[in-house]
Order: structure tokens, then C-alpha cells, then sequence
């Protein structure tokens, strides 16, 4: 056996088990790091432990992700076999690494085929942890039944008599249960993630509290904000109704319990095939769901589940969508005799069960929590820990702990009745308004735990310390020193291991509440997964008063000031809160109080009012009549008549979002000829994603050598002192493309991505447009002479860029600082059936897992469905103006230069200049670097494309040689996908312009800019002569709706784009291709790459590129 | 261990008519279902049999009973307050002995050469203690029967320590609690409706119902069984034979054709049901 890595995961001794891969690599050599590799392969094959095989994968991803790519000896480029990539895509891992390692031994190492191993051996890693995960669920003592059941003579369960039984009025009895949600008040350091706590049980603890929930100023006092309800009902449907959502069904097929994705009803389904009633070991069978009903209720029965979650939005960080899950099991399991409590409290057994089956439900419907997510079902505040699996566990000698925490709730000789009443008074608890996606960050944790990263497995230790002082404090009624150690948890130990879990929102907020509380404000306490959603904020309790009215304004005030460049999906809340000392709690309600939740009405009322009372059943007059009774007396139900008068009569829709619509497409340039003539086109089928390809038969080879010229290693120091002087002549401006709203960054929100604060380099948050103008602030420094800077914007981030720099003074640029805006706008429109059906099943797809791909399946079924229903090519309008409209691609920018006077402008202020560098805002690296300048001067080119070696996530065209001429081609136009993969280089779309040579090609000059030339008209013919050349594309993009609490939906979107790298495919213009550095050219697409971009270097790089003052 | 006596328990609510219905037993004879337990007990050496009924059912059982009626002892339950208030009416019949307990609708076939009730009290005669037959039942029929969990003590004869008792348990629970090794995926132990009981279950039973008694709780025969796993040596056994509950839909026609086709008619019943469904 080697004596290196494998040492790191077998060896008895901690020490050696817990030393860093980092250390361990920066001091191998590139062939020692090979040979690890190769013995890590082989080990993995061999060993039979699962850990042993999952630490030797993640060692094996980090290794070809961050430590080969590090050494010297790694030749960059390399071809990436396309076969090995369509296994990845199918999710068939060891193929994949079978081809790339095949790969690598008859090619040699290279960067490409190390980026496309660690892919593969990275989702390997998380594929087997998920497997384990999930085969764990399966065996849970209690959940394995269910997994055999395929018929409904099988059915074992049946529903309590109790249920079974109608009162006197003839109604059934309602069962009701009462759940809190939980908060965690020690974050330890996300040691409640499923791998971890099956690794390193010992290591997984959090302090977790129950508590129910009012909206500040809303309700009148805190309540268990999760509640579920079931009643028997005399039809053989199963009837899911989500209050909250408004959404309900009567589900009568057994398919239809399992189609998670087609409404938004999928929780409750969920529930109901966890608690056994629609046991998932039915799926698929073909059997009647009225005859599985019969069985438990008897011929003709059917059960009616509600949920509501009492409008707490959604992103809160208190595991509301868990806690609901949790409830609804609970009701479930009490109704068919699985909990012997009926009512009241739930045994300790019973809790655990429902756990079990929560944990069950979370895989069937896709989604996955912490272990102590369902902290809610256990009452008061109780330590969660991790337990080694014993002999006799499902998990035993598989992995290290068990599935399943225990829960140990602490009794009032513990922490005192003195201490959770001042917890309550000192704690101020709200929802920032952010609602982002915690997932990349529970990854990022599990790896970089598995990797023991020094840093963050001291800071692993640190915040185990952190949880004993935070007890400590709790048992001596010092809250004050609960709330010291829960910052220095927020500060300390979990932002060393993931820094993106703080915002600059958050700081923001922290900043803001210190300065004016003082040292009565006591602490800070982050919330779940990351902050910006739930937080907490303690204070002296005589200030917490007013703390509740301060915070809610700070949060509305920050929220203003930063709406356009952070996903905000709501209005911040401040929420009032008391700890619930029952946990679930259930009632039966009969009788005259055998009435649903008041929402519950609002949804089945009106329907039921128009029908004909004599169609209905005697079951459904006899509870109108009771609820009608209850409106009169109860008065919770006050304001009921109103709330129904206004759902059967809804105010007629508002106009002003249409005409500002209209306003904004006029205001923007829209042109209704051109859209018109899109939608004829694509309801005709000559325009459409499968059209965008250039013809089959076009020959589509990689470039030469003689192609490109390579200065991604080489410095020369001729062409620096070429570039240097013209940078000194002032002949050089840079154009940054800040017009798109990055809708990968934030998956559609539509903020602008210039803006977002995304990283904290040189001490603190700085936005990508700080960065770019501190990067042109030091290359002006270098050269003398200050570097204009143009930022292109659009209708959808002129105002707030322009907003932005006002308000922080141009960040200090002191060079011209122009915003070129946008003149060209699109109107998106609804899909067509063909487009999506060609995106979804023609083109490569990333297969999710099982469960998660059923998921995906069943809403995209829905989507054609809404695409269909909604028109086809029709346009899109139902959301707001401004996600109706659409850029039109980067090509029109630097048209827009000429068209909106900024040309103009920067010729009057620098007659001399020569050369614009355009680049993407994401292009971090990009600066007016003089070798690369010199390159482009020296060469006399009119363009120069920057390009870069090629990784596996660089996926959308690149440099080739099309019928023997090379150019950049789309990705979009790839005729068929595996073309791209013969491809070396990728278009990073940065360009070096000869100001002259551009404006020939569009048959200008530059007196044309000149202050009387008057040439508007010339310009404008010649760029739409120049357009008409240009290919169009169509895409399909994602874009957010949100409604109700914080909820989004994603709706694809049909948009049409022209794009700047098909200028290269111009034969009259002279297009030349420079090999840059990776760190250079590559681009920051989406968030979950930014621990990457942290830990291979990348940012230190950029870092190295600004002067920030 | 010595036995002599056996308790038929016939005064279940919906089960008062059940072993008064006729069968055609195997040897071709038309019998009662209680003749047909009846004989079967006095086969094993039984000497002193009791019949638990309710108020006013004696007659026809002794009519149902015929010829054997003078060896039985009717009691009755006085109050209908469950299977176990059931048994204790017979705590002074059955007095300090250990005795046979079967349940009247059901019909017991044994499939080697000594019947149900004899195989079992050979193996309580052996062990010396209390013994229920038990037979392995798939989760879909745990609604319907009491079941135990525990451990296996002998391979050869079938034969488990009981560790716990549930009355109609949900497949969650018998899951948590009754996993027995041996069995496949999905089966448990559940009661075969024949017991060997020690006095041990008279009293514990005295004990349930004093307890019970004001709180409007009825007292289960599973929690005297419980309480016996307990204090006492506890087995259950698999026995060679089936058990037929004639109380279920279609359950006496089951049971009759189990008698027929292990019986002297077996090619007479199967030419008819051979016709039957060539005609269908």
C-alpha cells in the first residue's frame, strides 16, 4: 500500500486521518501526484467501506480540480473524449472515468481532462453519499414495509374508528395537528448535514429550540405556525389542500399521488406516501387508488389532508416546509393507528418515527434537510446529537453513525424557566427577504469536511467549543453571553468554512443595528443554511421593543438600497415568537367545531356557493352551515364575509402593469415590426431552437496552430512597451457588458449582476463593478494616464448602475466613467410546445437522480401544459414589466456605443483613441493588459478574440475552423454537440478593437462622431445594414415569478439574441484569436462556482489585478 | 406439565352462531364446527372441556354439540367486555391448572399424523411451560391477528422465546417490534388461535381487570400475554397445520374445502369444483 494519501483515510491514528489533502499536495511533485492518483483509483475499487471510497473520490476530485491544475508540469489544453461526457450527462459515473483516465493515458495528463475527471469523481462522490442516504431511509426499522406493498388487498393500515365515526350533526370528526417550527440556536457549523452526521457523529450536535410564530404587527400573538388536518369524506378521492399555496385537488388515480411537480401540492403527497397511506411500494402498479381507500376506510371513503402554514413565507430558515411535512406524517400516522396517541403530545417513540418518515418524504418529493429540520415534532429546547451506529443498525459497518439523531430535551432543572423566558425577551427574530438556494452550500460543506481543509476542520472544532459555552450560557441564564458566542459563531468558524453564508446584506444589517444599539445589542445568530433569510438579533431585553420597530425599518431601508443587486423575493418581517414546550400537539374536533382553517374556506367556499345546493352532498350543507354559524360567533372569523365577497369577486386586474409595459417597450426601442416577424417565423417553424444550427454539412474542425497566437505562458517584453506607450498616448478604452441581468447568476431574478456584491476581495464585498474599475484604476496608475471605462447597460440596469455609482461616488474612479445604454429591447414570449420538447429531449441533458429526474419530468410536463395553454409564440406578460422584457444580445452593444453618442463622447474627450477593449462583466481577469495590447497593435487586426484552453465546464462553442475558415462559433449554432468537444479553445469573448477598422466595416468614420455631423440617420442604416448579417438565435431562458410568501416559480421563455462573437465570422473584417491565461478568460457564470474560483487561486489573482483605492 | 382441561372461547359478538354452523368433516360425516374442536381436543387426551358463551346461548350449543355435549362445561360471560373478561370467566373451571385455550370459529388442520392440539401440548408437556401456537402471516393480514416477536430457540421444532405481544399490530410497529430472525421479508408470527396457558394468565388476567376496573378501559388478552412473557417462560411454536378463521367472508367455505380436499371426498370435491370452473 502507498504511503501517502491512502494513509490519510485508513489509518487509525486521528491525526494522520485528520491531516489536510492540501498540505499533503502542495508539497508533492506532479508525478508523486499522478502516482496518488492512480493508487487512489485502485484503492477506491478495492475497499468496500463506503467512507473509505467517498474521502478517496473527493481526494481524487480536489486533486485533478485545485492541485494538479497548480503545477507547472500540466500541460493546459487537451481534448475532452465527447463519449465520456454523455456518460456524465446520464449520470453514469464510472464510464465517464473509465474513458477520461483511459484518456489520460494515451494522451497524457492535461488541464482539460483533469477538469472533466474532477466532474466526474466529484458527483461519483455525491452520488454514492446520496445512495447511502437514501438506502438508510429505506431500511429505517419501521419505513421497509412500505417499500414491499404493490396491491391494495395488501393495504395493513387502517384509519381509527374514531375518524370513522360522524357525530350527531352527521359530519366526521376533523383531526388536527399543531406544529411548531424549530430554530437552531448553535449552527454547529452545519454538522446536522446527513454525510456528516453519519461520518463524524460524534461531531454532530445543534442546540435546537421549538417555537411557534406571529408576523410582528400582523397577528396578535405567536402560535404554532404549522397545522395539519385530516377528515374522513364520502367520496373515494384523496382530497390535498394547501391553504397557503392555494392549491387544491381531488386526486382519484394512483399516478397522480406520485406526480410531484404537476401542482403545488407536492408536500402533501409526499406526506401521504411517507405515513403509509399511498405506500410508495405502490407506485407504477396499476391499481385504483378508490380500492386502496376501501380498504383502510371502507367502500365509497376517501380523506380530505389541509395544510397551512399560517402565511410564514418561505426562506424563513426555521424548516417551516419540513416541520409541515413532519405535521402532516404526524396527523397521518396518528389517523391510522401507527401513533397510538391519537391526541395530545407524541410519544418519544412516535416522534421518532415521524422523523424516520419525514426524512422518507424528503427523498419521495425530492428535496433534502438537515437531520434536525423536524426539531418542531419535540418540545422545548432540546440537544440534537449524532449516534455511532452499533451492531444490529442498518447502518453498521457501513458507515459510522446512524441515520437517525437521538434527541434529548432539556428539562426545566437544566436550563431554567428564568432562562428561556429571557431568551424570548431578547431575541428579535426576522426574515431579511432574501430567499436563496442553500444547496451549493451544503455541498461545498460536505466536501470540504471530507477533504478536512486545516482551516475548516479547526473551525470545525471551534464551533463544537462554541455550542458548550452557548449551553453553558443557557444554564447560568446569560444571555448576554449566548448572544457574544452566537456572533463569534456567524464570524468565526462559519464563515472560515464557507464564506459565501454571510452577504453583504447581512453585514450590512449587523453594521447598521451596532451603531445604534450599542452594547445593548447583544449578538448576532445566523439561521439555517446562510444568512440573509431567518436571522436572529439579541438585545438587552428593556430595548427589544423598539429593537422589533428599528430592525424592520433598517431591513426596509438596506432591502431599498440594495434590491437591485441581491435576490430579495419579499418584504423583511419581523416576527414575534415563543418557545413551545409541547411540541406536536393534536386535537379532534367534532361537532359544531369540526371546521377547517378559516383559508381553507376562502378556497372551497365560493365554488360551492355558485353550484346548485342541491347537488351538493349533505355533508358539504351541513358544514356551510356550520361554518356559516361560526362566521356569525367565533371571532377569529370576523372579516370572513369580506375575504369570501372578494375571492367570488375579484377587483378587475389593474391596467398599470400593461401600460407600463408599453411604456417601457417604447421607452427602450422595442420594435414591434421585428417581433411580429420572430413570432410568424416561430409559429411557422423557420426559426426555433433546432434551426439556430449552422447546416449539417458544415465542416467543423478544431483550429492550427498557425490559427492562434499563444501568450497565455510567454511575457514579451517588446509588445508590453508597445502597448505601455499607447496606453500613455490615452488611446485605449474599456467596455464593460453590463446590460444582461445574469439570469444564471441568480437563476431569473432579474437583479443586476454588476451590482451584486459577490465576494469579499481586499477585506470586504465588492461588486463586479468595483472590481473592473479597480482593475482600470491600476493600469491607469502603471501607464500615467487614466483609462476611460464604458459600462453598456439596459433597460433593466441603467438606473440602478447609474444609481449605484452615484451613491458610492464612482467607486473613487477618477478616469471618464460613461454608461452606454442600452437601445434595443426584445418582448419575451411564451414558448413553443417544439422549442421545449427539442431543449428538454433532443438536446444533451444532465440527468438528476432518480427521484429528482421524476421530479423534473412531471413539471416539465406541466410547463408544456402552461405553454399550450397560455399560446404558443403568444407574449409573455404575466409578471412584472420589467421580467416581460428581454436584451437582445451582446452584439447590439457596441452599436449602441455608436448609435447613443458614447462613441461620440469618448472621441470628443480622447480624439486619440484607438482601441476599446470589450469585455463580458463576468470576465474577472480581463484588464488592458499591454502584451496582450501590443499583440493586437503589432498585429493590425481589427478585432482580436481572446481565447482559452478548454474545460469541461465550457460548454457553448469556441474557436474552429468552419469549411477551412476559423472563427468563433456559438455553442448554439454547434450543428451537433459533439463537434464542440473537438474544439481546443473557448471564446472568452473579451476583444481587442481597432477603433478605425471596426467603424469601416459598418461603413463609417469617424467624422461621423463628430459634434455637428448629424449623422444619426447614417448610423443607424448602417448598423441595421450590418444586423441584417447577423444570425438570429433563439433561446429559451428562465425567468422567476413570485407571488404569495416568498414563493418563485421558473417559467422557460422564448428570447431572440444576435450575438458578438459571429462578427468573426465576417469575411471582411479581420478577426484574429489571442491564446490568453485561463485565470484571465474564464468566466464567473453562476454562484456555486465561487468556492472554486476562491480556492484554486482565481480570486487572488483578480485581487492582484485592482487597486481598490 | 399436566393437561387436562380446555377452554373454548365462543362468546364474541359476531361469533355466537360460528361454531353452530355444519361442515362435512373429513372422514364424510356432517358435523358441527364445534364437534368438529370438540373431537379434536378429546383426540390430544383432553379430559375437561369449558365453552365460554354468552347468556342464553347454552342450548344450542348443547344441540350443536351432540353427542359430546355431556363432556362439556358452559359458562358464561356474563357482561360482553371483551376476549380477555372472556377468559377469566373460566378462571374458576380452569382453577389451578394449565389449560388449552382455542378460539370456536376457527377450524384447525393438521397436516402430519397428530392433530393441532396435540402437537402443541407435546411441546408444552416438553418445555414445561406456556406455549401459543403461532403461524408466520404476511403484514397484510396484521389487521386481523394478535402477533409476538422474539427470538428463535430451537430451528428444528419451530420454536421462539416470546419477547413481545401486539394485538392487531400496524406493519410499522411489528416492524419495530416483532422482527423475528428466520422469517421472510414481510412475515410475522402471528397467533394460530391455540394456547397452552400456565394458571400464571388466570391470575395476571384477575390482576388486568382489578386494575382496569372504573377507568372505562377494556382489558386486551395480549397485555395478560405481555405480562406472562415477563414472569414466565413463554414459547410459541409453528405447528404442522393451518388454521381456517371461518368468522372472515367466505371463511367457512375455505374451511370447508380445506376439510373436504384433505379428507376421504377429496376427488368427489375436486371433480366438482373441476366442473365448476370448466362451466364458468
Amino acid at each position: 500500500m502507498s504511503p501517502g494519501l491512502i494513509d490519510l483515510i485508513v489509518s487509525p491514528d486521528d491525526a494522520t486521518r485528520n491531516r489536510s489533502l492540501d498540505d499533503f499536495c502542495a508539497a508533492a511533485s506532479f508525478p508523486a501526484l499522478l502516482a496518488e492518483c492512480e493508487a487512489l483509483e485502485a484503492f477506491r475499487h478495492r475497499s468496500e467501506n463506503l467512507y473509505e471510497r467517498v474521502r478517496a473520490l473527493f481526494f481524487l476530485a480536489a486533486i485533478h480540480r485545485f492541485h494538479l491544475p497548480a503545477k507547472a508540469e500540466l500541460p493546459a489544453g487537451g481534448q475532452i473524449p465527447f463519449q465520456g461526457y454523455e456518460h456524465l450527462l446520464h449520470r453514469r459515473f464510472e464510464e465517464a472515468i473509465e474513458i477520461f483516465t483511459t484518456a489520460q493515458k494515451t494522451q497524457g495528463a492535461s488541464d482539460a481532462l483533469s477538469s472533466a475527471l474532477a466532474a466526474a469523481y466529484h458527483r461519483l462522490a455525491f452520488q454514492t453519499l446520496a445512495d447511502q442516504v437514501r438506502r438508510s431511509v429505506r431500511t429505517v426499522r419501521g419505513n421497509q414495509w412500505m417499500f414491499r406493498m404493490g396491491h391494495p388487498k395488501d393495504q395493513p393500515l387502517r384509519v381509527r374508528r374514531e375518524l370513522l365515526t360522524p357525530t350527531a350533526d352527521g359530519s366526521y370528526p376533523i383531526l388536527r395537528e399543531l406544529t411548531p417550527v424549530r430554530m437552531d440556536l448553535t449552527h454547529s457549523a452545519w454538522s446536522d448535514i446527513f454525510f456528516l452526521g453519519m461520518d463524524y457523529p460524534e461531531g454532530a450536535k445543534v442546540l435546537n429550540v421549538s417555537v411557534d410564530l406571529g408576523v410582528h404587527g400582523r397577528d396578535s400573538q405567536p402560535q404554532p405556525p404549522v397545522s395539519a388536518w385530516l377528515r374522513v369524506i364520502e367520496e373515494p378521492v384523496l382530497r390535498l389542500v394547501s391553504v397557503d399555496l392555494n392549491a387544491r385537488a381531488d386526486i382519484s388515480n394512483l399516478a397522480e399521488v406520485f406526480d410531484f411537480a404537476k401542482d403545488y401540492l407536492g408536500l402533501l403527497k409526499a406526506a401521504v406516501i411517507a405515513a403509509g397511506i399511498v405506500p410508495p411500494g405502490i407506485e407504477g402498479s396499476g391499481q385504483s387508488l378508490a380500492d386502496l381507500l376501501a380498504e383502510m376506510l371502507g367502500p365509497g371513503r376517501g380523506l380530505e389532508l389541509v395544510s397551512s402554514v399560517n402565511d410564514i413565507p418561505k426562506g424563513s430558515r426555521l424548516a417551516v416546509s419540513t416541520n409541515l411535512l413532519a405535521a402532516l406524517i404526524g396527523v397521518c400516522m396518528r389517523a391510522t393507528g401507527q401513533a397510538e396517541s391519537l391526541t395530545g403530545p407524541l410519544r418519544e417513540s412516535e416522534r421518532r418515527l415521524v422523523l424516520a418518515r419525514a426524512l422518507l418524504g424528503e427523498w419521495i418529493g425530492g428535496s433534502g434537510g438537515g437531520w434536525q429540520d423536524s426539531g418542531g415534532v419535540w418540545p422545548g429546547i432540546k440537544l440534537i446529537e449524532g449516534r455511532a451506529a452499533e451492531a444490529g443498525d442498518p447502518e453498521h459497518g457501513i458507515s459510522r453513525g446512524r441515520l437517525m439523531p437521538t434527541h434529548h430535551v432539556f428539562t426545566r432543572d437544566e436550563i431554567s424557566s428564568e432562562a428561556r423566558q429571557r431568551l424570548q425577551d431578547s431575541l428579535v427574530l426576522v426574515h431579511g427577504g432574501m430567499a436563496q438556494n442553500v444547496g451549493p452550500i451544503l455541498e461545498m460543506v460536505t466536501e470540504k469536511y471530507l477533504l478536512r481543509s486545516a482551516a475548516e476542520w479547526q473551525g470545525r472544532q471551534e464551533a463544537l467549543g462554541i455550542l458548550g459555552e452557548i449551553l453553558e450560557g443557557l444554564r447560568n441564564n446569560d444571555i448576554a453571553r449566548v448572544g457574544a458566542a452566537t456572533t463569534r459563531n456567524f464570524q468565526g468558524p462559519i464563515q472560515t468554512i464557507i464564506p459565501w453564508a454571510s452577504t453583504y446584506y447581512t453585514e450590512r444589517l449587523i453594521e447598521q443595528v451596532r451603531a445604534e444599539f450599542g452594547t445593548d445589542f447583544w449578538g448576532f445568530w445566523m439561521l439555517g443554511g446562510m444568512s440573509g433569510g431567518g436571522m436572529g438579533f439579541m438585545f438587552t431585553p428593556s430595548r427589544k421593543a423598539e429593537a422589533q420597530e428599528r430592525l424592520q425599518a433598517i431591513m426596509s431601508a438596506t432591502k431599498r438600497e440594495l434590491q437591485n443587486a441581491l435576490p430579495f423575493a419579499m418584504e423583511p418581517v419581523v416576527y414575534d415568537f415563543a418557545i413551545n414546550e409541547n411540541g406536536t400537539f393534536a386535537d379532534l374536533l367534532a361537532g359544531a367545531d369540526a371546521l377547517m382553517p378559516s383559508g381553507y374556506y376562502t378556497l372551497t367556499v365560493p365554488e360551492l356557493i355558485r353550484q346548485d345546493r342541491r347537488t351538493l352532498s349533505s355533508l358539504r350543507r351541513t358544514e356551510l352551515d356550520k361554518f356559516a354559524a361560526a362566521c356569525r360567533t367565533k371571532p377569529e372569523l370576523r372579516g370572513m364575509v369580506q375575504t369570501l365577497f372578494d375571492a367570488m369577486f375579484p377587483r378587475g386586474k389593474s391596467d398599470a402593469g400593461n401600460e407600463s409595459l408599453a411604456a417601457l417597450l417604447e421607452e427602450n426601442g422595442f420594435d414591434a415590426k421585428q417581433h411580429e416577424q420572430i413570432r410568424a417565423h416561430l409559429r411557422e417553424g423557420r426559426i426555433g431552437l433546432a434551426q439556430n444550427r449552422l447546416p449539417a454539412n458544415a465542416a467543423i474542425e478544431d483550429v492550427r496552430s498557425e490559427d492562434v497566437v499563444d501568450l497565455s505562458a510567454k511575457t514579451d517584453q517588446k509588445l508590453a512597451d508597445l502597448g505601455l506607450a499607447s496606453l500613455r498616448a490615452g488611446e485605449v478604452a474599456v467596455v464593460t457588458l453590463a446590460a444582461g441581468a445574469g439570469s444564471r447568476w441568480t437563476q431569473g431574478a432579474g437583479v443586476v449582476k454588476a451590482l451584486h456584491p459577490f465576494a469579499k476581495l481586499g477585506g470586504r464585498h465588492r461588486t463586479f463593478l468595483e472590481t473592473h474599475l479597480a482593475k482600470s484604476r491600476r493600469i491607469s496608475r502603471l501607464a500615467g494616464t487614466s483609462i476611460p471605462h464604458v459600462f453598456t447597460t439596459s433597460y433593466l440596469t441603467h438606473g440602478p448602475t447609474s444609481d449605484f455609482l452615484g451613491q458610492h461616488g464612482n467607486y473613487g474612479y477618477d478616469g471618464p466613467l460613461h454608461l452606454s445604454r442600452g437601445k434595443s429591447v426584445g418582448l419575451r414570449m411564451i414558448p413553443t410546445e417544439r422549442d421545449l420538447r427539442f431543449a428538454w429531449e433532443e438536446m444533451s441533458q444532465q440527468m438528476l437522480d432518480e427521484q429528482q429526474q421524476k421530479v423534473r419530468e412531471s413539471l416539465r410536463t406541466a410547463l408544456i401544459g402552461w405553454a399550450r395553454g397560455a399560446g404558443e409564440a403568444g407574449d409573455y406578460t404575466d409578471n412584472l414589466p420589467l421580467q416581460c422584457l428581454h436584451p437582445v444580445g451582446h452584439w447590439f452593444e457596441l452599436p449602441n456605443l455608436l448609435r447613443n453618442g458614447t462613441l461620440a463622447a469618448l472621441l470628443a474627450e480622447r480624439p486619440q483613441l484607438r482601441t476599446l477593449v470589450l469585455h463580458n462583466i463576468d470576465t474577472l481577469g480581463a484588464d488592458v493588459d499591454p502584451t496582450l495590447l501590443g499583440q493586437h497593435l503589432q498585429s493590425g487586426a481589427c478585432l482580436s478574440f481572446e481565447v482559452i484552453t478548454r474545460r469541461l465546464e465550457d460548454r457553448g462553442g469556441g474557436l474552429a475552423r468552419v469549411n477551412g475558415r476559423p472563427r468563433l462559433v456559438e455553442g448554439l449554432a454547434m450543428p451537433h454537440e459533439e463537434a464542440e468537444f473537438a474544439l481546443t479553445y473557448y471564446n472568452t469573448l473579451t476583444t481587442w478593437i481597432d477603433v478605425d477598422r471596426l467603424l469601416e466595416a459598418f461603413g463609417l468614420t469617424r467624422a461621423d462622431f463628430a459634434p455637428n455631423a448629424n449623422a444619426d440617420e447614417k448610423i443607424t442604416t448602417a448598423i441595421r445594414n450590418l444586423a441584417a448579417k447577423m444570425p438570429t438565435y433563439i433561446t429559451l431562458k428562465d425567468v422567476k415569478k413570485r407571488w404569495g410568501h416568498g414563493q418563485e416559480d421558473i417559467f422557460p421563455v422564448t428570447q431572440f439574441e444576435k450575438l458578438w462573437g459571429d462578427m468573426s465570422a465576417l469575411p471582411e473584417i479581420d478577426s484574429r484569436f489571442l491564446v490568453v491565461p485561463r485565470r484571465r478568460g474564464q468566466q464567473l457564470k453562476d454562484q456555486a462556482q465561487l468556492d472554486g474560483w476562491l480556492r484554486d487561486g482565481s480570486a487572488a489573482y483578480v485581487e492582484s489585478l485592482c487597486a481598490w483605492k | 406439565m399436566h393437561i387436562r382441561k380446555a377452554l373454548i372461547t365462543a362468546a364474541g359478538k359476531n361469533q355466537r352462531t360460528l361454531p353452530l354452523q355444519s361442515l362435512v368433516d373429513r372422514d364424510g360425516v356432517t358435523k358441527t364446527a364445534l364437534a368438529i374442536i370438540v373431537e379434536e381436543i378429546l383426540r390430544a387426551g383432553i379430559e375437561q372441556i369449558g365453552v365460554v358463551i354468552s347468556p342464553g346461548d347454552e342450548a344450542a350449543y348443547r344441540v350443536a354439540a351432540g353427542s359430546h355435549a355431556t363432556a362439556l362445561t358452559f359458562i358464561e360471560q356474563t357482561a360482553p367486555l371483551g376476549y380477555a373478561h372472556a377468559i377469566h370467566s373460566a378462571a374458576e373451571f380452569c382453577g389451578s391448572d394449565a389449560f388449552l385455550l382455542l378460539v370456536g370459529d376457527h377450524l384447525y388442520l393438521s397436516t402430519a399424523a397428530k392433530g393441532c392440539a396435540q402437537q402443541l401440548m407435546d411441546i408444552a408437556r416438553t418445555e414445561n411451560c406456556a406455549v401459543s401456537a403461532v403461524q408466520s402471516t404476511h403484514e397484510s393480514k396484521l389487521p386481523y391477528y394478535g402477533a409476538v416477536g422474539g427470538q428463535l430457540v430451537n430451528a428444528a421444532q419451530r420454536l421462539y422465546q416470546i419477547e413481545a405481544v401486539l394485538e392487531k399490530p400496524t406493519p410499522t410497529e411489528a416492524e419495530q417490534k416483532l422482527d423475528v430472525p428466520g422469517l421472510r421479508a414481510g412475515y410475522y408470527l402471528c397467533f394460530f388461535g391455540m394456547h397452552v396457558l400456565t394458571p400464571g394468565v388466570q391470575r395476571i388476567l384477575g390482576e388486568l381487570l382489578t386494575e382496569a376496573r372504573g377507568h372505562e378501559q377494556t382489558v386486551h388478552f395480549r397485555a395478560a400475554l405481555a405480562r406472562l412473557a415477563e414472569q414466565e417462560r413463554y414459547l410459541a411454536c409453528e405447528l404442522d397445520g393451518r388454521r381456517y378463521d371461518f368468522g372472515v367472508k367466505y371463511g367457512l367455505l375455505t374451511a370447508q374445502l380445506a376439510l373436504a380436499l384433505s379428507g376421504r371426498d377429496r376427488d368427489e370435491v375436486l371433480r366438482g369444483l373441476v366442473e365448476l370452473l370448466a362451466t364458468k
